[in-house]
């Protein structure tokens, strides 16, 4: 019973944190939650909401990523980490080997750092029901003493190509959080999609 | 430019080609069709003549240099421009649109 009460306390205290991170009028329309306390995102998406310190982010236009989470990390500036989900991608080809080459060509251009990211890791995984990439980069500022660790996970839908990604800022000499990527992982490894995409939308229907 | 190459087999589909018009050099725009692997034509025109013609001018706010907004027009085969609208192209917007069109017979 106290299992019982503690999640119930648990989905409340996320429903909260949810609801005052969020314009009202997003809130009401972009999600609810599930009776297994899954995220149900513009009846889109479903996936596992990441403890209630993250923060929701959501880029309606223009922007490069749909919708995420911020987390504000102990430490000085800049110490924070970010993991969205986008539709977008950097790049254009749909082999994800080659879109990762892409994406990485362009990630991050709009800080107007040079960060000359590194690959540290590429794997296979098992996402959304069929194979997947999973990229993790790092890249150093030197001159604003800033670095940055990103893992980036490419994934299929329909024909194209999705992309989930982390990045996590610390000061150069700052120590990164595993727990963020382990909340990532979680959080891109629980993802559905409900309904088809436009694109598939578009090219099936008459 | 690379959400267009992103969906240029859905154009296609829809029997629509990509044209970009730019008032930057040959070599600029060379250079940065190569950075975003960009396979469609890409025509440089410097003085902005073109501009007129798709209902663009140059930007208010910049002075002295022919910088134009950006506008995606869709132009049929008759060369009528059936579609107009500034700023970043909505994508969904402009499939949707390529699709009736499509649909009805007014290939792009």
């Amino acid at each position: 019973m106290r299992r019982h009460i503690g999640t119930l306390l648990c989905l409340a205290w996320a429903a909260i944190m949810l609801s005052a991170c969020a314009t009202p009028e997003t809130t009401q329309k972009a999600y609810k939650f599930s009776q297994q306390g899954t995220v149900i995102w513009n009846d889109e998406f479903e996936f596992k909401p990441p403890p209630p310190e993250w923060n929701i982010i959501h880029v309606e236009v223009g922007g490069e990523f749909g919708f995420g989470f911020l987390r504000v990390d102990r430490g000085p500036f800049p110490s924070q980490s970010m993991f969205v989900y986008d539709e977008e991608p950097f790049g254009c080809s749909t082999e994800l080997g080659e879109r990762g080459g892409e994406f990485f060509k362009r990630y991050l251009w709009s800080t107007t750092m040079i960060l000359d990211m590194q690959i540290l890791e590429k794997k296979n995984v098992h996402l959304l029901g069929v194979e997947g990439l999973a990229m993790v980069a790092e890249g150093k500022d030197p001159v604003k003493k800033e670095k940055v660790k990103s893992k980036v996970v490419f994934g299929k839908r329909g024909d194209r190509v999705v992309a989930f990604y982390l990045t996590q800022w610390r000061p150069i000499d700052g120590a990164y959080d595993p727990s963020a990527f382990e909340i990532f992982d979680r959080f891109w490894g629980s993802f559905k999609f409900l309904k088809k995409s436009f694109y598939q939308t578009l090219v099936e229907d008459p | 430019m690379e959400g267009h190459q992103r969906n240029l087999s859905l154009y296609e589909r829809f029997n629509a080609r990509v044209l970009g018009v730019s008032v930057d050099d040959v070599t600029t725009l060379k250079y940065w069709a190569k950075s975003l692997d960009l396979t469609f034509p890409l025509l440089s025109n410097v003085t902005g003549f073109l501009g007129p013609s798709f209902g663009v001018g140059p930007s208010p706010e910049i002075k002295g240099f022919p910088v134009f907004n950006r506008r995606t027009v869709i132009i049929d085969m008759k060369g009528i421009i059936r579609y107009a609208k500034d700023g970043s192209p909505d994508f969904k917007e402009i499939l949707l649109f390529l699709k009736k069109m499509n649909k009805e017979g007014g290939k792009p």
